[in-house]
């Protein structure tokens, strides 16, 4: 099975190019932050509530990356809230995309190719080997929305991280988005890490505006 | 820790839950919660003496609610405390789960 935070990376590919899509940069590096959290919850390393972060087990997940992170949160006794945490860990936005593709293409699900645009521009890209997963993030998404049903909690979290980024218009169409918004928004509610991480997001943005306003 | 009761109320299957709703005791609650959808077509579950839920005492809530959800059977949550009553409102849970006020038996 993927970690979150894989699926989210995975998600971010396009199947066409292979390119990473990033349509609001600064919120996908606050969903994987955010795909790392719930990934130490699924493995039972830490909980949350509705504003504190406590480490249950340090024992390693066997997963260099969430083993770090894991590791920090343990010894960091500065650090207390889940919002505090985040901001902690945005930084460090490349490391964890970077450890998520080098696993999808070690489990043959990616491949790396790099080349030059216009002889003098690196590009890398990232096409899919093996396009079931993906697709199988994608029905999952979809299926979590549209239905009425109640999800896993592993797809509530999967949604309320590709929400922010902008990625599940990759899945859905506009109008299903549209149609299915409010069941969208109660999805991205019921996490407390995955209301913290929009939170970052809104202030996040609205820091930029005011800054982009006093350019102007 | 958490201490789980259970108990046959007429048509109804009451399982009480009482203590502190955590990573530690999320098992126990789910597996708890669980038993009961499987024993009844209808549960209520009393979180009258419930003081605390984290994220992980949620999602064994969330999923014991998908078994009952797939099986057919009524699952009511009662009686929240405050604390667990703010913690459901910020997370928006009422509106998939069915939250009540007082049990139905």
């Amino acid at each position: 099975m993927l970690s979150m935070l894989e699926e989210v990376v995975l998600l971010a590919v396009d199947e066409k190019s292979g390119g990473l899509r990033s349509t609001r940069e600064f919120a996908t590096a606050y969903a994987l932050v955010g795909a790392v959290f719930f990934d130490l919850a699924l493995a039972r390393k830490i909980d949350t509530d509705t504003e504190s972060i406590r480490v249950i087990d340090t024992t390693p997940t066997g997963n260099a990356t969430l083993d770090r992170v894991l590791a920090d949160v343990a010894q960091r006794t500065d650090l207390k809230t889940v919002k505090e945490w985040i901001e902690e860990l945005f930084h460090r936005k490349d490391d964890l995309e970077g450890e998520a593709l080098r696993s999808l293409i070690a489990q043959g699900i990616l491949r790396h190719e790099k080349s030059k645009l216009l002889w003098i521009i690196d590009v890398e890209r990232f096409p899919l080997v093996d396009n079931k997963p993906q697709q199988h993030v994608k029905l999952r998404l979809a299926n979590a929305i549209l239905s009425d049903e109640i999800p896993t909690t592993r797809d509530i979290m999967l949604v309320s991280l590709a929400e922010p980024c902008g990625l599940l218009h990759y899945v859905l169409g506009e109008s299903e988005l549209a149609s299915r918004r409010p069941r969208i928004q109660m999805l991205c509610q019921m996490e407390t890490i995955s209301r913290k991480v929009t939170d970052a997001i809104v202030a996040l943005e609205a820091a930029l505006r005011s800054a982009m306003t006093k350019v102007v | 820790m958490i201490m789980m009761t259970e108990e046959k109320r007429s048509d109804w299957f009451v399982v009480g839950a009482r203590g502190r709703a955590d990573a530690e005791a999320a098992d126990e609650l789910e597996s708890g919660l669980r038993r009961a959808v499987e024993s009844s077509a209808k549960v209520a579950v009393d979180f009258s003496a419930l003081s605390y839920i984290s994220s992980a005492g949620l999602r064994a809530v969330i999923q014991a609610a998908r078994a009952a959800q797939a099986a057919k059977v009524e699952f009511v949550i009662c009686s929240l405390t405050q604390p667990v009553q703010k913690v459901f409102d910020m997370s928006g849970l009422h509106q998939i789960l069915h939250v009540r006020g007082e049990l139905p038996c």
